[in-house]
């Protein structure tokens, strides 16, 4: 409720006790600053390692890592053969009809191209490498080639008379096996730096025009150990044959669009940016109805202590003890001083005349009054509740026939 | 700074352009952008366009005591000492046993003008209850964004005990009025003063005729009697550890304060001086030498600032501060609590001290619901509670007859049965003449 009082002389403002603006600033500058320089160092310190990080996409050609090609990418480049990175198939396509003499480097390690795709891929040029094909790769391009299981630890030597792998003449030792198998096909095979015979670690296939070059292990053409053995020269004539590598590892986009459309091409265009819309109003009613409306104010209680503790813990301790004979003791001796006074006996009585004058007044023996107020001991917890609504029975049929006690002015 | 609904209101509508003007979705994302910059926009306007709740004045107007249970009206009054309209919400930040409910007041206040906010209090503690800032929150005009502060204002209210036993006082007094000028209905002790002689009525008591008198005149005079005056009552609170015990959902030193409020009223009538001492092993509360209307205001004055303290009393010290208080002979009233033997030894012992030289009356409050539960026997943990409530009745019986025995009186009852129960103890001992 508000009132108007009329004009008085302009008072002193009360004082505030929010700091404004300028002074909260300054009292949090510190943690501000301190805080912009830890986002600072760590987004530097990210920026400086983010290179040398084993992470990335393996063999690709912008990629530094240990998996990465980027060694191979650029010596290829200072040779003059230019490569150009292909995320897609139609880039690939693009790529390679651009150029005069393309060699397409291809490697599938997530299976995106089905066999039609592959089958495009693999026309696109007169030289293909696969590295570390797939069997759906190896299906549709090579049908007679199969896998032939883990080799055996030593460098396999050339063993054909393909230039490049004469010129590398040993690889680094391990890894898949390819072996050939199935009725000869219309294409010419050539094995090289064979394991045990007929298993290989790469297969030439010739047919037609195109050669279509199997590698088993792309690690060879990996930055950590393209210059171990002979593999950075396999990888350098393999690939510098023609004056352009169209470097393709296919992503998601190559995917085939197939089956229902997705529940995202189904919603319209306005419901994310309206889910963004309602979070945003989320957070401005958390602002709205979480404002403190200035600090609380405190207050010291009291302690709460009931009175009945102390008789409670007693009462507690009587039943956890099976204190049935103390129990009863208290319970007789109030009952006694009561009948006493109500009987206008006087309080130094002794409890026999007690008892003489409550059978006298109920009419009971005095032997089962003096059993209730004296002498039966309770065995059991049955006992003793029953013997405890004798003592209350006696006590409130003496009450009863007993005359009310005269009302004394001063008696408390 | 502070949002208003109305923002919240006014961020959510931006679901409609969305919707009508978002073709694609990163037109969507476009026109989402430009609605919340517009809005932040907005608000931003709004802030800059709120006056500043710092240029605020602030007085408050405060009775400064209230009875317990009593409402009383707080008020503030704000002064604008800026320059623009203020448009906002006050809370006035008292502490919550002030009782001050849900305090959001609304105000308008033009540049330069002054606006009174009134708050009804109802306390529900005693002592002193504090307002300790006054929060205000102003809005802007556009009623999106607000700017807050929290203003120093203190302000203090002492929340008195309520002393509901004052509607016992009429009929005390009436019994108290008929002590007076009574013949000898009772015996004639020391402490009754002779007061003056009239004529002899009908059913007046054939011993108080005065022969020399009515040798004197020639109607038959009999003597009045008046009961003795300017008696010294000390009330002593103990305010120690016991005094923290609720019975009935009351503290006994809140109990211990009514009985010494409906005494301390009833002794003053009776023209009996009385003086109240709280003790546990410091002096709490003190007052000395008031009468009359005075006696009362000092006296909850005093008490509405003491707390029970967690500590045992220092008995020993007692007689020291009676003495203090009076060298006469006197009512001592103690309030405390008699419950265990081992605990009430201290009382004990310094009983004799005082009752060598004064009267002395102890009162204290007894759980009604230990009676309660001596009573119900109906199972086995009934019947050790009835066994162990039956023991603290006997304890408490113990004790009484041991300070009876010492020469002082007992009081005990209820929490409502106490006050006016020590009344008629005291005009008891005021009709036989034994102050």
């Amino acid at each position: 409720m508000t009132a108007a009082l009329r004009e008085r002389p302009p008072a002193a403002n009360a004082p505030a006790l929010t700091p404004t603006l300028r002074v909260a600033g300054r009292r949090w500058l510190f943690w501000i600053l301190a805080g912009a320089a830890a986002i600072l160092v760590s987004v530097a310190a990210a920026l400086v390692a983010g290179g040398s990080t084993a992470g990335g996409t393996p063999l690709a050609a912008d990629n530094a890592a240990e998996a990465g090609s980027r060694a191979l990418v650029e010596v290829l480049r200072s040779h003059g053969v230019s490569v150009v990175a292909a995320d897609t198939l139609e880039e690939a396509r693009s790529a390679a009809r651009a150029a005069a003499d393309p060699t397409v480097f291809f490697s599938d390690a997530e299976d995106y191209l089905d066999a039609t795709r592959l089958a495009e891929m693999a026309a696109l040029a007169p030289r293909t490498v696969l590295a570390d094909p797939h069997f759906a790769v190896l299906q549709a391009l090579a049908p007679e080639v199969a896998f032939g299981g883990v080799s055996g630890s030593e460098s396999p030597a050339a063993g054909c008379d393909l230039p490049a792998a004469v010129k590398a003449g040993e690889l680094s030792p391990g890894g898949n096996t390819l072996t050939l198998v199935g009725p000869e096909g219309p294409a010419a095979l050539t094995g090289c730096f064979p394991a045990d015979g007929d298993r290989f670690g790469l297969i030439e296939r010739r047919q037609d025009d195109r050669t279509l070059t199997l590698l088993v292990d792309d690690s060879w053409l990996s930055n950590g150990s393209i210059d171990t053995f002979g593999n950075a020269a396999l990888a350098l004539n393999l690939l510098g044959q023609g004056d352009t590598v169209v470097w393709y590892l296919p992503t998601l986009a190559d995917l085939a669009d197939t089956g229902p459309p997705s529940l995202g091409e189904l919603t319209p265009v306005w419901v994310t940016p309206t889910l963004l819309l309602l979070a945003l109003t989320a957070v401005a009613s958390f602002l709205w109805r979480g404002r403190r409306f200035g600090p609380l104010v405190a207050e010291n209680l009291p302690v709460t202590v009931r009175a009945g503790e102390t008789m409670e813990g007693r009462a507690r301790l009587y039943a956890r003890g099976d204190a049935r004979l103390h129990a009863i003791d208290a319970l007789r001796m109030g009952a006694t001083l009561r009948l006493a006074t109500r009987l206008g006996l006087p309080r130094t009585v002794g409890v026999d005349e007690v008892v003489l004058a409550v059978a006298e007044i109920t009419g009971r023996t005095t032997e089962e009054v003096g059993a209730v107020l004296v002498d039966a001991i309770p065995a059991n917890d049955r006992e003793l509740v029953d013997l405890a609504g004798r003592l209350a029975d006696l006590e409130h049929a003496a009450g009863r026939q007993a005359a009310p006690p005269p009302h004394g002015r001063m008696s408390p | 700074m502070a949002l208003t609904g109305r923002f919240v209101a006014l961020v959510a509508l931006g679901a409609l352009p969305i919707v009508l003007l978002g073709r694609t979705v990163p037109e969507a994302l476009g026109v989402l952008g430009v609605w919340l910059g517009l809005v932040l926009a907005l608000g931003l306007l709004d802030l800059s366009l709120a006056a500043s709740p710092r240029s605020l004045a602030l007085e408050r107007d405060l009775p400064g005591r209230v009875r317990l249970g009593e409402t009383v009206t707080s008020s503030l009054a704000l002064t604008n000492t800026g320059r623009r309209a203020l448009h906002g919400v006050v809370r006035d930040a008292w502490q919550p046993s002030a009782g001050a409910g849900n305090n959001r007041t609304p105000v308008a206040i033009p540049p330069g003008e002054r606006r009174v906010v009134s708050l009804l209090l109802t306390p529900f503690r005693r002592g002193e209850r504090r307002a300790l800032h006054v929060t205000v929150r102003s809005i802007g005009p556009l009623g999106l964004w607000a700017r807050q502060a929290t203003l120093g204002a203190p302000g203090r209210i002492r929340v008195l005990p309520p002393f509901t036993a004052r509607a016992h006082l009429p009929s005390r007094l009436t019994r108290l009025k008929e002590l007076d000028g009574r013949t000898s209905l009772l015996v004639r002790g020391q402490g009754t003063e002779f007061d003056s002689l009239r004529e002899y009525v009908r059913g007046d008591d054939v011993r108080s005729i005065d022969w020399r008198a009515t040798a004197r005149r020639n109607d038959v005079m009999v003597r009045t009697w008046r009961p003795e005056r300017d008696r010294r009552v000390v009330i002593v609170i103990d305010t120690g550890r016991t005094s923290a015990a609720r019975v009935d959902d009351e503290p006994r030193l809140d109990t211990a304060f009514e009985a010494a409020l409906l005494l301390a009223a009833l002794a003053s009538r009776a023209g009996d001086r009385v003086d109240f001492v709280a003790w546990d092993r410091r002096v709490r509360g003190r007052v000395h030498g008031a009468q009359g209307a005075e006696l009362l205001s000092r006296m909850v004055d005093a008490m509405a600032l003491i707390e029970p303290e967690l500590i045992e009393v220092d008995w020993s010290a007692v007689p020291g501060q009676v003495r203090a208080v009076t060298s006469q002979r006197a009512l001592v009233v103690i309030l405390t609590s008699v419950d265990a033997a081992g605990a009430a030894t201290g009382l004990l012992s310094v009983l004799p001290e005082l009752t060598r030289r004064h009267t002395v009356l102890v009162a204290s409050v007894t759980d009604p619901a230990l009676a309660e539960a001596a009573g119900e026997r109906g199972n086995r943990e009934q019947v050790y509670r009835a066994a162990a409530a039956e023991r603290a009745i006997l304890d408490i019986g113990r004790v009484s007859a041991a300070i009876r025995q010492l020469g002082a009186d007992v009081v005990t009852g209820s929490p409502a049965a106490v006050p006016p129960a020590l009344a008629d103890r005291y005009i008891a001992l005021k009709a036989a003449g034994r102050l």
